[in-house]
């Protein structure tokens, strides 16, 4: 799978010895089969999200459909399936000499199928692949590219993946709770000095400073945190009392985040697609890089809730940004 | 088999050759107590790291003319008898503690001290110096010790889930200005930014590189941190943090069984794939199961995985070098 010749690689020598620690290749999807589920992603580099103070940041992320180049959505659009599914996540890295995967995060595939480039391969330039794998438990994923993935996912390269169990949407899994309506929050935080960097920096052995994060934007599901999420439609919630609101929340930074819930109590039900022997009440929650929570919340006065996700410093613990949304229940 | 490579400060420029065990703990469960006798010599020596920067580090070594980093791990049963022997090699203060069962004190810069003590309560621990602190346990004075419970069987603690094997990671980072510093005899005063992360002391090698694959250098490869495993082989995990950084564990192709946190029995059992790791001698345990994986299809039994921090700084060195950081592989055979 291992192969420095390929062209790509020529053309951007790396650093020292100008070695890139890549491993282009499309080989065949093992076992293929007829899918039951079937998602086209491919990719964007020239994306960009205009920031509350009136910045543009670079964003890398997957399209919908294979055509590539244009910005979509950001984050990339959300893979849901129903438990029990084969699902193909079908790769087409339309790009000129980049390198890319799709790891389903939290899915438990085969080694081929875990889009993991040194264990595996990074999908060639131009090149397509199925990646196959089985929905075997519902509940809350995300996927992401794990090529050079301390850049590429910090430059956005994620999507929301959910499996719903055989009762459908509105069923977190089966014999768990019912929702009415749900929102997913994936809570990233945005160094914008690692946005001007190359695909492969951090890949060729250059000092690129990918080992010192510092956030200065804070966003909720592609949205700056400072103000708009407040308001933007698909994070901030309108909701009515007595209905049942699911809230898929994803860490999808690097640094640990506190999620505070403005006063409504939580039920926990389960975390990273797996029930929880019994579900816990909260008020906020303390989370790593891609831990997922799914909360069932059931206010019964209304009023504005304001929910604060604050993220914090590695080392401190200190909140070194926040970005905040809410909940309205009428 | 090539050992990893680094120079005693003494013999700059001389290649010395040992490796200690820290990671894959043998263990014979047994109902008796035992007298346990370790002795571990206090030395210094450069390390290299994956961008070949030759780094500084202080280690309880087994070997008076060797550096351990992490220390050997120890794993004993409560209620044993401990006899730790520390031998100072430097001309330095140290000391030699673990939480809640020793101090030994002081032991100056020269001295040989002989300490006791009897095993405290299942779980798992670091020891290390406490002095200076955080700086001393930074540079390397750190290492594992695992309790087992007096059950005589595998568990974690009396009652818990059992399994058939137990590793131990002992997680670091490392700055390498401050471990410049302290081999200067100053206390850092630079902002803290690690550039280097290890599992064990080593961090991970991908094909292609020189050293991918040596034991003794991969982390991937490591044998006392590369999870082996066939199917239902259910595989205990320390992991211990003496660094200063929260992290979060990802494991792939398994969920894990998270049994506990900074020692604290958890009163229900998740499944995760990522975890938080608290820092500044935090600790989680956990058990790897080796079940299929079990969104594959078609189905395998085999196969080679990660199990890398999430927090992907630490997957770099020397500020690139993705894939060169805290990370290992996980192998079904």
């Amino acid at each position: 799978m291992f192969d420095r010749n390929n062209q790509s690689l020529r053309m951007r020598p790396g650093g020292k010895g100008s070695t890139c620690y890549t491993y282009p290749a499309a080989p065949a999807t093992p076992g293929l089969v007829t899918a039951d589920a079937t998602f086209q992603r491919g990719i964007y580099m020239n994306g960009s999200l205009t920031m509350d103070d009136g910045r543009r940041i670079t964003v890398w992320g997957f399209t919908d459909g294979i055509g590539g180049w244009r910005k979509t959505a950001f984050p990339s659009p959300i893979i849901r399936v129903i438990e029990g599914q084969i699902v193909h996540t079908v790769l087409r890295n339309s790009g000129m000499f980049w390198l890319h995967t799709i790891h389903h995060h939290g899915i438990e595939p085969s080694s081929e199928n875990d889009g993991v480039g040194h264990y595996s391969f990074d999908l060639a330039s131009n090149a397509t692949y199925i990646y196959q794998w089985k929905a075997s438990h519902a509940g809350t994923y995300f996927y992401h590219c794990h090529t050079n993935a301390v850049l590429h996912v910090e430059m956005g390269m994620y999507g929301g993946l959910i499996i719903d169990p055989p009762e459908g949407q509105g069923t977190l899994f089966s014999g768990g709770p019912r929702y009415d309506l749900e929102v997913m929050w994936v809570c990233d935080e945005f160094d914008s000095s690692w946005h001007r960097l190359r695909w492969n920096a951090g890949s060729c052995g250059a000092d690129v400073g990918l080992n010192d994060l510092n956030p200065d934007y804070f966003i909720i599901s592609g949205v700056d945190g400072a103000q708009s999420a407040l308001t933007a439609p698909g994070v901030a919630v309108q909701m009515n009392r007595g209905q049942r609101l699911l809230v898929r929340y994803i860490n999808a930074g690097y640094l640990p985040q506190r999620i505070n819930f403005g006063g409504l109590t939580a039920s926990v039900f389960m975390s990273d697609g797996r029930p929880f022997p019994k579900p816990i009440q909260v008020q906020s929650l303390e989370s790593s890089s891609a831990e997922r929570y799914d909360c069932i919340f059931q206010p019964e006065l209304p009023g504005r809730y304001i929910i604060t996700v604050e993220h914090l410093d590695w080392v401190s613990g200190n909140t070194i940004g926040i970005a905040r949304t809410q909940i309205t229940v009428s | 088999m090539k050992r990893r490579t680094f120079l005693q400060k003494s013999m700059a420029g001389v290649a010395a050759a040992f490796a200690g065990s820290s990671g894959l703990l043998t263990w014979v469960p047994r109902v008796q107590a035992a007298v346990i006798s370790k002795t571990f010599y206090i030395t210094e020596g450069y390390i290299k790291q994956p961008d070949e920067t030759q780094v500084y580090f202080k280690g309880f070594s087994s070997n008076a003319n060797g550096l351990d980093v992490p220390g050997a791990a120890l794993i004993v049963q409560e209620g044993d008898s401990v006899e730790i022997t520390i031998a100072n090699t430097l001309g330095s203060n140290h000391s030699f503690v673990i939480d809640g069962m020793v101090d030994s004190g002081i032991i100056a810069g020269g001295q040989t001290k002989k300490i006791r003590f009897t095993v405290g309560a299942p779980g798992s621990y670091l020891f290390y110096d406490k002095l200076a602190a955080p700086y001393n346990r930074l540079v390397g004075l750190h290492g594992g010790f695992a309790v087992m419970p007096a059950t005589g069987t595998n568990e974690l603690y009396p009652g818990s889930p059992t399994f058939v094997q137990q590793y131990l990671w002992l997680i670091n980072e490392i700055d390498p200005l401050w471990n410049t510093q302290i081999e200067q005899g100053v206390l850092p005063n630079t902002k803290y930014k690690p550039r280097y992360f290890t599992i064990n002391g080593r961090s991970m090698r991908v094909p292609g590189h020189p050293d991918y694959g040596n034991p003794d250098i991969d982390a991937g490869y490591n044998p006392d941190t590369r999870l082996v495993g066939s199917i239902g082989d259910r595989t205990l995990v320390r992991i211990l943090n003496a660094g200063l950084a929260i992290h979060s564990m990802h494991f792939h192709a398994n969920h894990v069984e998270w049994l506990a946190r900074n020692r604290q029995i958890r009163a229900d059992i998740w499944e995760k794939d990522s975890l938080l790791l608290p820092n500044n001698k935090g600790s989680l345990d956990v058990i790897y199961p080796f079940q299929p994986p079990v969104d594959a299809w078609p189905p395998v039994t085999t196969g080679h995985f990660p199990m890398h921090l999430h927090d992907e700084m630490t997957q770099t060195a020397g500020g690139g070098l993705y894939q060169f950081g805290a990370a290992t592989t996980i192998s079904f055979k």
